[in-house]
């Protein structure tokens, strides 16, 4: 089919050594994981001696002695419990504000919308200080609810913004026909919109359910109890204490991060198109 | 009379409960940071007021003043390796005629997990004694497999930024490949028809069509560039001798381990302000592009 026949050697190389380098780059991406599920399975002599490649002989027993030693049960609870609290919090707050923001004609509509975009642009650093003494003060510090309140404010310009693009794509007809119907504004949210909008809530649900549980900074800072602590500050804690103990610290990284590579597994065009949807228009 | 009344209310009870909640634990405390950063503080007893002379210590301050090499050394390194990374794998993948979702699951892997447990695998990996070192020695690699690559100050901050890399440049690779998939095919087609090459479609075609992506990424790459904390923090901690000091592990230091929270407020200020000019430039830049959605 190719019209140029004294091209078509050199650009097959061309192409192959491009596919080549597009599969090594896979390999980069994939192979430091894959390396680490391989070495949980691995002694801790073996973890030290080669720790790459296959397990020579397979151990099983890596994934009870650390779940049981690092308290990962308490910590898989913290971060499920902060996680659902966050998600819940969020979907109802910011699933109502970009209703209003987006279906809903009121005076400070600009101003609201405008206060999301620069809030989005508030760097952590500038307000963590502030949040941490004040709460000392009132003795949030070292409970739950610390991090809580601090995850759900942190999601909500982002997600607010990212539901909002959602709602602006959902014809108007639909919601002013529910009105005319007699629906007031909250039925007509819950019976029309929100049905459309059940995707992209999961959307929403599975981005802060990952930053929740990926996020270190503040609850390494805002929690120092053993017991309170989630999953990647748990993580932290135990490979610092068993720094000498590879195979623990392989197993407890698979134990750590298995949750969200399944979900990713499982949802990774939500994933994808979720956490690089703000970057190009907001 | 009554319909009214309640259609003007509504809205605001919609929008109030999330507007309190960010507006109480993220801008009230910014603002409170910006007036804080003139005081000494500890963090408990009383502030005392001494106008800018945390801002005066800063520009003295050695410590700062390496740090900021350190985010700029970071940056020269972010803007452009995981750039050229991200852009040719981006125009390779969306040359393929299959295989485009998959490869683009696979580098986006390294994105979605914790950067603690990145950092902290890595860390292992580089472990002097039982890492990759092991490895090299098996092949008589003697020279590598004596490689300190977290506690030698030359590189300890490389081997950290390649770590991030390495969770970083498919994110970069996505934004670009969902940027060219956007391109108008029929430009392509044109640009063949006036015969050109493959090369020259890329510069004529591909990167003027993707170039509101780029600068978006540039511009955030720089902001992110002061702004990152996480890898720094989980695998050296601003060691081996404050080789791989930044901004954001020195601030932390002083507000959490030093008890300086003023001063460290201050450092935030700083910081923040470079990042927040940063963001804004982006906006006007996608503006004049008129790409903005607004």
């Amino acid at each position: 089919m190719n019209k140029k026949v004294g091209n078509t050697i050199s650009s097959r190389i061309l192409s192959a050594i491009g596919v080549l380098f597009l599969v090594f780059m896979a390999l980069f991406a994939a192979i430091p994981l894959l390396q680490v599920l391989f070495n949980s399975f691995k002694t801790d002599r073996e973890c030290k001696t080669s720790p790459l490649g296959l397990p020579k002989e397979w151990v099983f027993n890596n994934y009870g002695e650390t779940w049981e030693i690092g308290g990962y049960a308490t910590a898989y609870f913290n971060s499920l419990l902060t996680a659902f609290v966050v998600i819940v919090v969020v979907l109802t707050i910011v699933g109502l504000g970009a209703y209003a923001l987006t279906k809903l004609q009121f005076k400070l509509r600009g101003f609201f919308t405008a206060y999301f975009f620069v809030a989005i642009s508030l760097p952590g650093f500038l307000y963590i200080v502030p949040d941490y003494f004040v709460m000392n003060k009132i003795g949030l510090v070292d409970t739950r609810w610390s991090l809580m309140i601090v995850y759900t404010a942190m999601q909500i310009p982002f997600n607010m913004l990212l539901l909002r693009t959602f709602f602006t794509g959902i014809p108007r007809e639909l919601e002013e026909a529910a009105k005319i119907d007699g629906c007031n504004e909250i039925n007509s949210f819950l019976r029309i919109t929100l049905p459309i909008a059940k995707p992209m809530f999961l959307t929403v649900a599975i981005l802060v359910f990952v930053n929740v549980w990926n996020e270190f900074l503040w609850s390494n800072t805002f929690i120092t109890k053993d017991e309170l602590k989630l999953v990647a500050t748990r993580y932290v804690r135990f490979t610092g204490e068993h720094g000498m103990n590879m195979s623990r610290i392989y197993t407890a990284s698979v134990i750590t991060i298995a949750p969200v590579i399944i979900l990713y597994l499982f949802f990774s065009r939500r994933f994808i198109e979720g956490m690089t949807s703000g970057s190009v228009k907001g | 009379m009554k319909t009214v009344k309640k259609g003007n209310i509504v809205p605001y009870l919609f929008i109030l409960p999330a507007f309190i909640i960010h507006a109480c634990i993220v801008t009230a405390p910014s603002l409170s940071t910006l007036v804080m950063s003139l005081f000494e503080w500890n963090g408990m007893g009383n502030a005392k007021y001494i106008g800018f002379n945390n801002f005066k210590e800063i520009f003295k301050d050695p410590l700062v003043k390496l740090a900021v090499v350190h985010n700029i050394e970071w940056l020269l390194v972010f803007i452009t390796v995981p750039l050229l990374l991200g852009f040719v794998v981006a125009i390779l993948v969306s040359q393929l005629r299959k295989c485009q979702m998959f490869l683009r699951t696979v580098y986006f892997v390294p994105y979605v997990i914790s950067a603690a447990v990145a950092g902290r695998i890595w860390t292992a990996y580089m472990n002097p004694y039982y890492g990759v070192n092991q490895v090299f020695a098996g092949f008589g690699w003697e020279k590598l497999s004596k490689m300190q690559y977290l506690g030698n100050p030359r590189i300890a901050l490389f081997a950290v930024a390649f770590v991030d890399n390495w969770h970083w440049w498919g994110f970069i690779m996505v934004l670009f490949l969902g940027a060219l998939q956007q391109v108008d095919p029929t430009l392509y087609e044109a640009a063949k028809v006036d015969g050109a090459n493959r090369f020259q479609e890329l510069i004529h075609v591909s990167i003027p069509g993707i170039r509101q992506t780029i600068a978006f990424v540039l511009i955030m790459t720089i902001m992110w560039s002061f702004l990152t904390f996480d890898y720094v923090y989980i695998m050296t901690n601003g060691g081996p001798a404050n080789a791989t000091e930044i901004m954001a592990t020195y601030i932390y230091k002083n507000a959490f381990v030093k008890y300086r929270a003023g001063y460290a407020n201050a450092l935030c200020v700083i910081q923040s302000g470079i990042c927040i000019i940063l963001y804004f430039l982006q906006k006007y830049v996608s503006k004049l592009g008129g790409m903005d959605d607004e």
